[in-house]
């Protein structure tokens, strides 16, 4: 097995913004590599080009130059379906807002990737129970997001990234709308998974969540200005 | 074959969406149905009434009878308005010199139509008598089902008997048989010989509303209104061996009349001839414009239908963007977004058209009961506005669901 190919690996890449007749430089040449395996933190203030970074390297927003590469793959000559399937297979999404759809159970939100695998329903039900189940949601199969609590709800949306067995989870602020037991719950599950092997990157302002990851990048003004291994890790308690 | 499996589930995938979509909103989906399924209700009912229209109309020339030619006494106008000073004559003896001189002619029955009044015992009625000879039986298919038909000596010597429709029957006699008793017609006794065959009603015509009774007969004793001549004739029904004597024939009959009544060159024919091929083919002209007329404007309310749907599915996919954005995120390809929303589009208007098939199906029926007029809707015409309500989503439904499947993820996913 070779390791020499970073899963992400940014050359230059740059997103300019028109606002009124302004060019907006968000992201301004980054070049940044994430090996396969690893867990990174990227912090930043609002405005500092963090989340439009992590939209590109998950194939959400197209950069405006520079290269990215994806598991060595150049996004650059991908059309709209191949980045689609990239998205689908090789990435996993978790948002501050859960974004799980109303009046849909979680097994069928949690279904809802496998769909576009093309695979079939008695096979994208079993797969999401299992995913669920890991997330310790087994008994809440059925019910609605309505129903469900904030951490539950964000366990639904991290078994959905996780139904395809993607290679990285990009993770856009998870932990934003709970409480801090249960973001410490989440970010336990990460460390969890990240121990399986997956690939981690997850966007956060609050330096104590940052304490989780192996490797913390903090952007300023569409730049990285640090980059540097955590000291002192943080460890949470494993839910098993 | 996977990827048929694929397709076909996804397919599967995209109904089971829009149902979840279209119960979410269900006041506003049920609203929006009802326009296609107005529009579908008025287009098939159209389709219907018009089919009804040709069917009677064709029913009615059959009932005429096949390769004739009807020779009456107006002036042959064309288009415009017919000329009193140009008054047009017809006597038997027209009709005898047609039978002589023109080729391919079979046998020419002279009619003379008249408003009677019939009484029995207790019982009256009002109908129209024909005054016929047995040509007429032969060349129009006028059979009696029951006793006999005129027969020649009942011509020669006037003699006062009369072939009844079904219709004078039944008001006459109820469901007493006919034959043998006596009626008065204008007063004069005249005994019934025969019972015509029914021929059933076209277009609110009731064709057994009718008696015939010899040529001579109705001329020497019921005629109210007086004639110019001792032989005139209402019209003249000329049968012909084949269609091709029939189209041949048409012209000779013109030219014989013009001679015999010396119209000069330039003045217009005072009298008309006309054949059963020309009578079809006006009639289903006639009755194809009714119906394109018809369709055309039920197809306007199928229009505003589409609209209403195109309407609601951008106000859905506004709703809806941020679901848009999501599916995106999660993989769902340009395609994966538009068939969702076009599949929603399908399925709002298959519904509307099936619920507006079965509707038009009931008021076809009630009306063919109510009106006595056939409305037919058949298996085609269910098959095609179920297939044609669907492509009214597809193509209605058609620009919001590109429109959706055209969104940048990150904005869709940013939307509120």
């Amino acid at each position: 097995m070779t390791m020499t190919v970073p899963l992400i690996d940014t050359h230059d890449l740059v997103k300019n913004y028109e606002i009124g007749g302004e060019t907006v430089h968000a992201v301004n040449h980054v070049s940044l590599s994430v090996e396969r395996g690893e867990f990174v933190a990227i912090m930043g203030a609002s405005g500092s080009g963090k989340s439009t970074f992590m939209n590109m390297i998950g194939c959400l927003d197209v950069p405006t130059s520079g290269t990215l590469l994806l598991d060595g793959i150049d996004t650059k000559s991908l059309d709209s379906d191949q980045l689609a399937e990239i998205r689908n297979r090789k990435i996993g999404f978790v948002f501050q807002q859960f974004n799980l759809l109303a009046r849909t159970s979680a097994l069928d939100n949690v279904a809802v990737p496998l769909i576009y695998s093309g695979i079939g329903y008695t096979d994208r039900r079993q797969r999401a129970q299992l995913k669920l189940e890991a997330m310790g949601l087994g008994n809440r199969l059925e019910n609605t997001p309505a129903k469900l609590s904030g951490g539950q709800q964000q366990r639904v949306a991290i078994a959905r990234a996780l139904v395809t067995d993607p290679l990285m989870l990009l993770a856009d602020e998870p932990t934003g709308a709970l409480d801090t037991q249960t973001s410490l719950d989440i970010m336990g599950i990460f460390q969890k998974l990240n121990d399986d092997g997956i690939t981690l990157v997850v966007v956060t302002h609050e330096p104590d969540i940052a304490e989780y990851a192996a490797r913390r990048i903090v952007f300023r003004d569409g730049k990285i200005i640090e980059d540097e291994p955590v000291k002192s890790r943080r460890r949470a308690e494993h839910h098993e | 074959m996977n990827s048929i499996f694929a397709s076909v589930a996804g397919w599967g995938v995209n109904v089971a969406i829009a149902f979840t979509a279209l119960r979410t909103n269900l006041m506003r989906s049920i609203l929006t149905t009802l326009g296609v399924m107005i529009g579908v209700f008025s287009v098939i009912l159209a389709v219907a009434v018009g089919n009804g229209a040709q069917v009677s109309v064709t029913q009615q020339i059959a009932t005429l009878g096949s390769n004739m030619a009807i020779v009456v006494p107006q002036p042959d106008s064309g288009s415009g308005p017919p000329r009193p000073n140009d008054r047009g004559r017809l006597t038997e003896r027209d009709g005898q010199a047609i039978l002589r001189q023109v080729s391919g002619v079979r046998a020419v029955a002279p009619q003379i139509r008249n408003s009677v009044q019939l009484v029995t015992p207790g019982r009256s009625a009002t109908t129209q008598a024909t005054g016929a000879t047995p040509e007429y039986g032969n060349i129009s298919n006028v059979n009696a089902s029951e006793g006999r038909f005129l027969t020649k000596s009942d011509v020669g010597s006037a003699a006062r008997v009369a072939v009844i429709g079904q219709t004078v029957s039944d008001k006459l006699f109820g469901g007493d048989s006919p034959v043998g008793q006596t009626i008065r017609v204008n007063r004069v006794p005249f005994t019934v010989v025969g019972l015509l065959e029914s021929k059933g009603s076209n277009l609110g015509t009731d064709n057994d509303d009718q008696i015939v009774v010899p040529i001579t007969t109705l001329r020497q004793r019921l005629l109210t209104t007086p004639t110019q001549g001792p032989d005139d004739v209402t019209l003249l029904f000329v049968g012909f061996e084949d269609e091709d004597s029939l189209l041949a024939g048409q012209k000779e009959i013109k030219r014989l009349l013009r001679d015999r009544y010396r119209v000069q060159k330039g003045k217009i024919n005072p009298f008309t001839v006309r054949t059963t091929t020309e009578i079809a083919e006006t009639t289903s002209q006639v009755t194809q414009i009714f119906q394109a007329v018809l369709v055309a404007i039920a197809s306007i309310s199928l229009l505003v239908g589409g609209i209403g749907i195109m309407n609601i599915m951008l106000v859905s996919v506004t709703e809806r963007t941020r679901e848009i954005g999501l599916r995106m995120a999660l993989g769902a390809r340009r395609s994966d977004i538009r068939n969702q929303f076009l599949v929603e589009a399908a399925v709002l208007c298959i519904i509307g058209g099936a619920i507006g098939l079965l509707l038009a199906v009931l008021a076809a029926t009630i009306f063919q009961k109510v009106a006595d007029f056939p409305a037919p809707v058949g298996i085609d015409t269910a098959l095609f506005s179920i297939a044609f309500s669907a492509v009214i989503g597809l193509l209605f439904g058609g620009y919001p669901a590109v429109r959706a499947s055209r969104l940048s993820p990150i904005e869709a996913l940013r939307s509120e």
